[in-house]
């Protein structure tokens, strides 16, 4: 398989208001996504995932490094050429009430995409958006309502359908589940599996939640303060967890489970994630991490392949036996 | 016939006497309609729950079940207009249905805390932190400024805020949510409340720190003994922290009992969606069984179970309307309850 995605060493710094500080939001991360694979990326507010959401479909420009889409960079191209480029590639926001347009209805917003990339007739671009309504189960009566006559989900579900109207290969996913209810959530992820399939979409699924990202996902990276700490099959990330930020993000996770099943011992992180003004020396987990050693402090941890496809960036990984799990 | 009812009737008053005594919190038949210009329609139904002192209750499900109304009631905090209310609400055996709106204030954040979702709004961003506990302090106490001060601090401390004396002097919009939500648990136990109500308090946090609060919610509970009223729709926290728990569905309770007992067994079909919906990690990439349709909006309720229209199991007999029944310490809104053997959590 070949990669429709790749990311080089990506630095993003945005200017702080103070004069000469500056936030880097994604610094030095790395991955390769491969046609039609989900890639989860998991992290908590402030980790810079949805930063790197928005460079993946060039929201964002690199401070250095790049991405490419099918090997080439499309910060290259041009202004008309980008545009024509994007309808490849495509984001799903988290706020389903965000972005759709409280003046359109459901139908307009949905077709607002072919009229802006002049696809078709008039006739013919109105049957892709009832077409594509249709096919992510909203009835035709609910496509002329207004966003605030519809629910939540339904909601999302128009913007799957504004997303998938052009017919992307790539749909980078932001949090496009934490505003809805877990029966709601589960409609919408298996809604998800099933658009993959038949439209062979690659995605990169962002989320907070270590659930939901394990669940539809076949490797995921786990980004901590900009960083990528970990990346691995998804199977194997959950089962052996290499870094500590990640054993603690999977033991924070609360289990519904009856206590008689629950025999984990919780890893609760002491202190708060860091001010993005002044990031930690060494490794930036040290100030949280409960096996962190002045050498953390002192010397950043490589990016190592510890099993074969899962990678991790501690000094302990896959080391020591001393590591809680 | 009518001999037979009232007996029965009696039976009943004698049997739950004796709960309402040792209850600190007890709701019974809760009903709440509002007015929406035109007609009234009920938003709570029947609603009766009841927590006592030092416990951890959990109410879960999905928005738009109730669950958030239940506590502003519990509260007084409904609308005056457009608004009615019947049903009891005992607090230490007191009918808080009947308080003014003065006695109201005696209760409401002395005897019974609450903590909001998201901290920010609920924190006046134009006082201090220690201002706005100071505050609360002097509502309810005759204590000089300086001693109201010394509690807050004591306050912030308690609640693990390092530096609680620094914290105090700041705003609210230089503190990270954690620590938002951190001070209006400090402010909402600086009276020591026999009661806290917390309204889905982690939802706006992160993981990590959401296990940070979860744990310390549960640590000062146990030191006070202060019994808490956890509303969440998350039930791994209720796995974690309740020691019983109520499922709510469109404005009624559809199921309570002991956590564990429900997770393991839930006789409502409705929880065993909600357990069900949950990705397994074990199950990866499998299709998730999720609950059809959505919650019916209190305009056009069934009239029969009001989960009827969404639920897997359903039969003729379900279009009655379902009375809350009882089996052993639990209860359930669902007359084929014995018959459905649901999966239980993780199945």
């Amino acid at each position: 398989m070949s990669d429709i995605l790749t990311v080089e060493d990506l630095d993003i710094a945005f200017s702080a208001r103070q004069r000469h500080r500056f936030i880097r939001a994604v610094d030095g991360v790395g991955f390769r996504v491969a046609q039609g694979e989900t890639f989860g990326v998991i992290g908590e507010s402030g980790s810079g995932k949805s930063t790197l959401g928005r460079c993946i479909v060039c929201l964002v420009r690199p401070t250095s490094g790049r991405i490419l889409h099918d090997g080439a960079d499309p910060f290259l191209l041009n202004a008309a050429e980008l545009r024509r480029h994007r309808r490849s590639f495509q984001i799903i926001f988290q706020d389903p009430n965000a972005a759709l347009d409280p003046r359109m209805t459901i139908l307009e917003s949905v077709r607002e995409p072919l009229d802006v990339a002049g696809i078709g007739s008039s006739d013919e671009r109105r049957r892709r958006a009832l077409a594509m309504l249709d096919r992510v189960a909203l009835s035709l009566e609910l496509a002329n309502r207004y966003p605030h006559e519809i629910s939540g989900g339904q909601k999302q579900r128009a913007n799957i359908a504004r997303a998938l109207v052009l017919e992307p290969r790539l749909i980078v996913c932001d949090e496009v589940v934490a505003a809805l209810d877990v029966s709601i959530q589960a409609d919408m992820l298996n809604l998800f599996a099933e658009l993959q399939r038949e439209f062979s979409l690659t995605y990169v699924f962002i989320s907070h939640d270590l659930r939901v990202v394990a669940h539809v996902s076949d490797r995921v990276a786990v980004m901590y303060f900009g960083k990528l700490v970990e990346l691995g099959p998804a199977q194997a990330l959950m089962a052996e967890p290499l870094h500590p930020y990640t054993q603690a993000l999977l033991s924070a996770e609360p289990e519904p489970a009856p206590s008689h099943r629950r025999n984990r011992e919780r890893i609760i992180l002491k202190g708060e994630i860091p001010s993005p003004l002044a990031p930690p020396s060494g490794c930036r987990f040290h100030t949280r991490c409960p096996l962190a050693v002045a050498e953390c402090a002192a010397r950043e941890p490589e990016w190592r392949e510890i099993a074969p496809g899962h990678f991790a960036a501690c000094h302990f990984a896959g080391k020591s036996a001393a590591v809680p799990s | 016939m009518p001999a037979d009812q009232a007996q029965l009737k009696q039976s009943k008053v004698a049997a739950t006497s004796p709960a309402v005594q040792e209850s600190l919190l007890a709701v019974r038949d809760l009903c709440v309609s509002f007015h929406d210009g035109a007609d009234w329609f009920q938003v709570l139904k029947d609603v009766s729950l009841e927590v006592h002192p030092g416990e951890t209750v959990g109410v879960v499900g999905e928005s738009g079940c109730g669950k958030s109304l239940t506590a502003l009631s519990i509260l007084g905090l409904l609308p005056r207009r457009g608004c009615r209310r019947s049903g009891q609400i005992l607090f230490e055996g007191r009918d808080l249905g009947q308080f003014g709106e003065s006695e109201m204030r005696r209760v409401r954040g002395r005897r019974i805390g609450m903590i909001f979702q998201e901290p920010m709004s609920a924190l006046d961003p134009v006082f201090t932190v220690g201002h706005q506990i100071t505050e609360t302090v002097r509502a309810h106490f005759r204590v000089s400024g300086r001693e109201a001060h010394e509690r807050a601090v004591a306050a912030l401390t308690a609640v693990g805020i390092p530096s609680p004396r620094d914290c105090a002097g700041m705003y609210p919009m230089s503190l990270s949510g954690g620590m938002r939500q951190r001070v209006m648990i400090a402010m909402a136990l600086v009276c020591e409340p026999r009661l806290l109500i917390a309204d889905e308090p982690t939802t706006a946090l992160d993981v990590t720190i959401q296990a940070q609060i979860v744990d310390l919610l549960q640590e000062l509970s146990q030191r006070t003994g202060t019994a808490l009223l956890f509303i969440t729709h998350n039930l791994g926290l209720v796995a974690e922290s309740c020691s019983r728990m109520l499922t709510m569905y469109a404005g009624q309770v559809v199921e309570d009992g002991p956590v564990d007992e429900i997770l393991s067994r839930p006789l409502h079909p409705y929880t065993a969606g909600l357990l069900g919906s949950l990705p397994q990690q074990h199950h990866r990439k499998s299709k998730l069984p999720s609950i059809p349709g959505r919650v019916p909006s209190p305009q056009d309720m069934p009239t029969g179970c009001r989960f009827g229209p969404r639920c897997g199991y359903v039969e003729a007999a379900c279009r009655e309307p379902q009375p809350l029944l009882a089996r052993g310490d639990r209860h359930v809104r669902c007359w084929r309850a014995d018959a459905l053997a649901l999966p239980g959590a993780g199945a």
